[in-house]
């Protein structure tokens, strides 16, 4: 609808000025270089709404003034901006908002990067003659833990309102009371608690709404912004970094519509106090003291040449690109070693890998706008890659994009969702196998397959040729991952998500889980997903340590007792290896374990890149210097690869680029100059036709005839696969056991920890269960239980909730206590109540 | 003159809210006629044809409006504005009350005339007695055929549901009401979209007030032609007038459109009370600017009126004889407004906030020469200027009196001076 508007010629005050037609006059007149003031008027938003009246010009033949903001331009329009009527309009607009305001400036947080302090100046009449008293709230009070609100400065101008009802449709922000009287606030005065809610202190146009870790700690002249990438969550949100004296302040974001669309969430806002945490590891520390870092660096060195080959490197989503890359080089040319990996959830096949990531078949973000349908399987955007559940909110609000969900948790996309099928935890295989059956032209569905009828649903709603499938890449986890996958490569081809309108997007563990896989952090696959010797997984790589197999381990920004399956087990696997090796922000879990302790650098201290899950190569910039003795990491990876006899001839961050983009064909000839503020698509540039041949596909080429031919062969697999596989456990035994699933909370990270401003919302371990099953078992909301498995058992506190699948049971993995980590491997467990009868 | 009734012809027969009564004087057979014999576009056409103007205040053509909703699949709605809310209006009040069936019957014409299955009638939340009214005619309506899924048969459907606001005067514009009508806060919307194209739910929806849908039924019966012959060339029919404040005889009147004022406010409501003289009169409702004793011989036309820079409005005409004050009247209007506004554009909001400061600190004598001037140029500053017509609402009649009684200001200011 967009792509094809034409161009036409309007004019404002005299100067001919071009536009696509039905763009809104105001940011049409930014073509003639005029500025129209506005304050409401905010795209991200939706519709224009008109509300504050600010961009009032003249319209030739039309007698009343008009909203620049809401008229949308024609051909030979003929518009005035500066004359007495329009000067005299928008004065009095200014004189009007000045009525209430209590002109605080010199003590208001916005003053110096004010909307309304410019557009006073630029548009304001310079005097008021309001002489009356102005209204008078008590003030500022907190809106939430992390905004405050002072409803003084409020101009009513609806955008944070906007925001919580049409964007995160959280819709806890009300305008309350009318008329003059009327203040922002919400239902009976509660906090507003929501994952996104500190956009609206970005939106405000005034100093109404501050926020808590950043009031009264700088002013405008004070700061300087620096531009990177947020690297908290595979959404890798474009932000510019507020930077005074050298620390990160506040962190902005910094639109892009390609990816964030210009929000942040909350974790990635206010995620930024943990940069300059004195709880951080400010320098190397060998066998427990401080080290300098050339002893810490030659320590290592020599512990690894030891162990040699029988080293392993996992390499945590935090890492950039360049410093997996160098990881993986250490491991696999200096050492001999190819067990690296970087993938929590086992290994991932070739074949597989490479099918999935085909050019053709990678979905940009931007396709869900346009998509016709969308189909979510196997996450739950809003923990796994937060504005992605934005993304999509706005294509079913502005679109009407059929989204469709399937999971084994419910998600927050439920609701706006058409259909949302709930299959038991750990059998996305299963219920995906349906699925491509179903959309299958010629497959024969199987009469007692128990996913039939939701899969029949599902595919009811998808539209071949114009679907995107957004897929966690949790479901390749486990077991039945590969036939997960497989069955996903299926339903893509039925689908053809290969035709433009279509595609996948993955939505990885992990932040940079997609530029680690394709530099070369894979246990079986090298940079640019080459085929390599055989490696370990994590979980290969887990038992090999306990075992004595293997000697050393190398843990990349990744802490495996919190973050990783089976954490008790990883903690054993520490304790027994020879030789631990972590670089790390942060003391945890893991680091005890180390003999070399090496400071990590934090997001905002990075130089590299990393890769958005849509294969958008972007750039992390250092904002701020490091903290402490920390180092970069690219550069003391090169030292240590030199200490081992392999010189990389690396003497620069860029350099670590060009060397990976020799290895990597599909990123040949990346520079830092190409990716740029806004990133690049690998699978937009010419190089992306040196992407490795999908395995099954004769050639990548979306050729109708070969494509038919693999999905049909994948479906005879599964088919024969499903078939010969007895039907899965039933859901709840009589004794009360439950089929365990996992998942990541937002919330459950060591970011939540290590943020002040956060803490609060860090979850307590919280087990949920379907109604009925609460009521089977005589458990109520807030019960407090002990879920147990194989001896083992976590404490949590029972969450009875709508939409779950009966039978299921779901805990966090990653929290501070109670990990779900101890019992990932358990497929079923048990739930006893800790009464105070039992105490 | 007498009164020319119409739309009040059977208004005093005993029973007439009930169904049997308002059949007996022939209600219901233009619905039979129009929903067996006749296609939506002749209905549509013949009300375009009739010139009938919209009776809440805007006076568009009621039949253009309707042509303006586009054909189609789409649902499309119908919605009828009961929210009088304006001071001196309550025309509506007595027609749903006395004649309920005269609207449903207008409601479902109007609704096949543009093809809307689904329609409702806003109707403001203090007028609970007579929502109970029309609650009962419309369940009447649904026992007798008339409305419902196969309406006498016909295989045609309209759908009509009452609902009751929650007392805001916002919603009846227009905008506000649809809003309402879907669950949300009463605010007005940007236009365009206007309804016709994008209102209920985002579908085509036709708005019009109480008295515009009960004339639906008399011109389908009787034909466009013959409602022409009433009233004026561009003020077609005949309006039921409001006419309250200082008369001897208040009340609600139907008259032929293009009678003069004087007519209205002398002959049928009985002038002022004896020995009292017209001081100021609000034409149309207390958003429309005042005149004074020297407009009484206008005619009482939509034309007339605006030329004389005034409105017929919803036909509300409050007579104010010379014991009020008109500070205090301009204060008492502005007050009305100031708590009504919505807030969400800035000058209504701002504006009717200062001018009720302003105002009183004049009537309270702490006003200055200056407040004046001051109030005149905020109620310039608010016309034209807001999302919706509620900030020119108070800004149009407190300006008037300001200019049209600037004396009167004047002397308050100066008499608390000379007092003190």
């Amino acid at each position: 609808m967009s792509a094809d508007r034409q161009q036409i010629t309007l004019v404002v005050d005299g100067v001919e000025v071009e536009a696509s037609e039905g763009a809104m006059l105001v940011d049409a007149a930014k073509g003639g270089d005029v500025e129209i003031p506005v304050f409401c008027y905010e795209p991200k938003l939706g519709p224009p709404v008109g509300a504050c009246r600010m961009c009032l010009v003249e319209v030739e033949g039309i007698p009343k003034l008009q909203t620049a903001c809401s008229t949308p331009v024609r051909d030979g329009m003929v518009v005035y901006t500066q004359t007495e009527r329009v000067r005299e309009a928008q004065e009095s607009v200014v004189e009007f908002l000045l009525v209430n305001h209590p002109l605080d400036c010199p003590v208001c947080d916005k003053g110096g990067e004010c909307p309304l302090q410019d557009i006073a100046m630029g548009w304001g009449p310079g005097r008021s003659r309001f002489t009356d008293p102005k209204r008078h709230f008590r003030k500022p009070v907190p809106l939430s833990p992390l905004v405050r609100i002072d409803r003084e400065r409020c101009i009513l101008c609806y955008r944070c309102v906007r925001f919580s009802q049409e964007v995160a449709e959280d819709e806890q922000l009300q305008l309350l009371e009318r008329g003059a009287a009327s203040y922002v606030g919400t239902y009976d005065d509660r906090p507003y608690i929501a994952p996104f809610h500190g956009n609206v202190i970005e939106l405000c146009p005034v100093g109404a709404l501050t926020s808590e870790a950043y009031r009264f700690r700088a002013r405008p002249w004070d700061i300087e912004d620096a531009g990177s990438i947020c690297t908290l969550c595979p959404s890798q949100c474009n932000v510019k970094f507020t930077v005074r004296d050298e620390r990160v302040a506040r962190v902005l974001a910094r639109d892009n519509a390609e990816v964030d669309d210009g929000w942040l969430c909350d974790k990635g806002r206010f995620g930024f106090q943990m940069v300059s945490s004195a709880e951080r590891i400010a320098e190397p520390r060998v066998a427990g003291s401080p080290a300098d870092w050339a002893t810490a660096v030659r320590t290592a060195a020599a512990r690894l040449r030891d162990a040699g080959a029988s080293t392993a490197a996992i390499v945590g989503g935090q890492a950039t690109n360049e410093e997996g890359y160098l990881v993986q080089r250490i491991l696999r040319r200096a050492l001999g070693s190819q067990h690296v990996d970087s993938r929590p959830g086992g290994r991932l096949h070739a074949e597989l890998a490479i099918g999935l990531s085909q050019p053709e078949l990678s979905a940009p973000v931007r396709a869900l706008d346009e998509a016709e349908a969308v189909l979510v399987v196997g996450c739950d955007p809003l923990h796994a890659m937060p504005i992605l559940d934005l993304r999509l909110r706005k294509a079913i609000r502005r679109s009407g994009t059929r989204v469709v969900v399937a999971s084994e948790r419910p998600t927050a996309l439920d609701g706006g969702a058409e259909e949302a099928a709930r299959y038991a935890p750990g059998e996305a295989g299963a219920f995906l196998a349906a699925l491509s059956r179903e959309l299958a032209s010629d497959a024969m569905p199987i009469e007692d397959d128990p996913h039939r009828a939701d899969a029949e649903q599902i595919a009811g709603e998808l539209r071949p040729g114009s679907t995107v499938i957004v897929w966690g890449e949790r479901i390749g986890h486990g077991a039945d991952g590969q036939r997960a996958l497989e069955a996903l490569l299926s339903c893509a081809r039925a689908l053809r998500c290969e035709d433009p309108a279509g595609g996948l997007i993955e939505v990885p563990d992990d932040a940079n889980g997609r530029g680690l896989r394709e530099v070369g952090c894979l246990p079986r696959l090298g940079p640019g997903l080459a085929e390599t010797d055989e490696g370990m997984d994590i979980a290969e790589i887990r038992e090999a340590l306990t075992s004595g197999e293997l000697d050393a381990v190398v843990l990349f920004e990744v802490d495996p007792v919190r973050e990783l399956p089976d954490g008790p087990a990883w903690r054993e696997a520490l304790r027994t290896a020879r030789t631990v090796i972590a670089v790390s922000m942060f003391d945890n879990g893991s680091t005890e374990y180390a003999d070399v302790v090496l400071p990590a650098e934090a997001y905002a201290e990075k130089e590299g890149t990393v890769t958005h899950p849509d294969g958008r190569v972007q750039r992390l910039r250092a904002t701020v210097p490091h903290f402490g003795d920390v180092r970069l990491g690219w550069h003391w990876l090169v030292e240590l690869s030199a200490l081992l006899g392999e010189e990389t001839g690396i003497d620069s961050v860029l350099e670590t680029l060009e060397a990976l983009a020799a290895e990597v064909p599909f990123y040949a000839g990346l520079t830092h100059d190409e990716i740029g503020g806004r990133g690049v698509r690998w699978q937009e540039r010419d190089a992306a036709a040196a992407f490795p041949a999908s395995a099954g596909d004769g050639a990548a080429s979306p050729e109708a005839d070969s494509t038919k031919a693999v999905s049909d062969g994948i479906d005879r697999e599964v088919l024969a696969e499903a078939s010969g596989e007895p039907a899965p456990p039933p859901p709840a035994g009589a004794n009360g056991a439950l089929r365990l699933g996992t998942y990541r909370d937002l919330w459950a990270t060591e970011v939540t920890d290590r943020n002040p401003a956060l803490r609060f919302l860090g979850p307590r371990q919280t087990l949920e269960l379907a109604v009925s099953d609460g009521e089977r078992l005589g458990l109520a909301d807030g019960d407090e239980v002990e879920v147990r498995s194989n001896g083992t058992s976590v404490r949590a506190r029972v969450d009875l909730r709508e939409r779950m699948r009966p039978g299921a049971a779901f805990l966090i993995e990653g929290t501070a206590a109670d990990n779900a980590n101890a019992l990932a491997a358990a497929r079923t467990v048990e739930v006893a109540r800790i009464g105070p009868e039992a105490e | 003159m007498p009164e020319t009734r119409l739309l009040f012809r059977h208004i005093d027969e005993p029973g007439l809210s009930s169904i049997d009564v308002y059949r007996k004087l022939g209600g219901y057979r233009t619905l039979d006629k129009a929903f067996k014999e006749l296609e939506p576009e002749e209905v549509l056409a013949e009300l375009e044809n009739s010139g009938l103007r919209g009776r809440g205040g805007a006076g568009f053509s009621m039949g253009k409006k309707g042509s303006f909703l586009p054909r189609g699949e789409m649902e499309k709605y119908l919605c009828c504005n009961a929210d009088e809310s304006e001071p001196g209006a309550f025309k509506d009040r007595e027609l749903m009350t006395k004649n309920p069936h005269q609207l449903i019957e207008g409601c479902a014409i109007a609704a096949l005339a543009v093809d809307a299955t689904y329609a409702f009638i806003f109707i403001r939340g203090e007028y609970w007695e007579v929502a109970d009214i029309l609650d009962r005619a419309v369940a009447e309506a649904y026992e007798a055929g008339y409305l419902g899924r196969n309406i006498l048969g016909t295989g045609k459907r309209v759908e009509l549901v009452v609902h009751r606001g929650a007392g805001a005067y916002i919603c009846g514009e227009e905008t506000a009401l649809l809003d309402a009508l879907e669950g949300k806060r009463g605010n007005p919307r940007l236009k365009p979209p206007f309804p016709a194209i994008q209102g209920l739910y985002g579908g085509p929806t036709l708005i019009n007030n109480v008295e515009t849908l009960s004339n639906v039924p008399h011109i389908v019966r009787n034909g466009a032609d013959w409602y022409r012959r009433f009233g004026t060339e561009e003020s077609t029919g005949t309006k039921v007038v409001s006419v309250s404040g200082h008369v001897e005889r208040p009340g609600n009147y139907e008259i032929e459109l293009g009678i003069s004022s004087r007519e209205i406010i002398y002959g049928l409501a009985g002038g002022p009370l004896e020995g009292r003289r017209v001081k100021a009169w609000f034409p149309g409702g207390s958003s429309a600017p005042v005149l004074t004793e020297d407009d009484l011989d206008l005619p009482y036309t939509f034309e007339a009126l605006a030329k004389a820079g005034s409105m017929l409005g919803s036909g509300s005409i409050i007579v104010a004889d010379e014991t009020v004050s008109i500070p205090e009247l301009a204060l008492r209007t502005a007050r009305f407004y100031h708590h009504e506004s919505c807030g969400k554009c800035t000058p209504c909001r701002e504006g009717t906030n200062w001018t009720v400061k302003m105002l009183e600190r004049v009537v309270n004598g702490m006003g200055t020469p200056m407040d004046l001037d001051i109030i005149s140029s905020v109620q310039e500053n608010i016309i034209g200027h807001c999302l919706c017509v509620l900030g020119d609402s108070m800004a149009m009649p407190v300006g008037s009196m300001v200019q049209k009684f600037r004396g009167e200001f004047e002397a308050a200011l100066e008499g608390v001076r000379v007092a003190a």
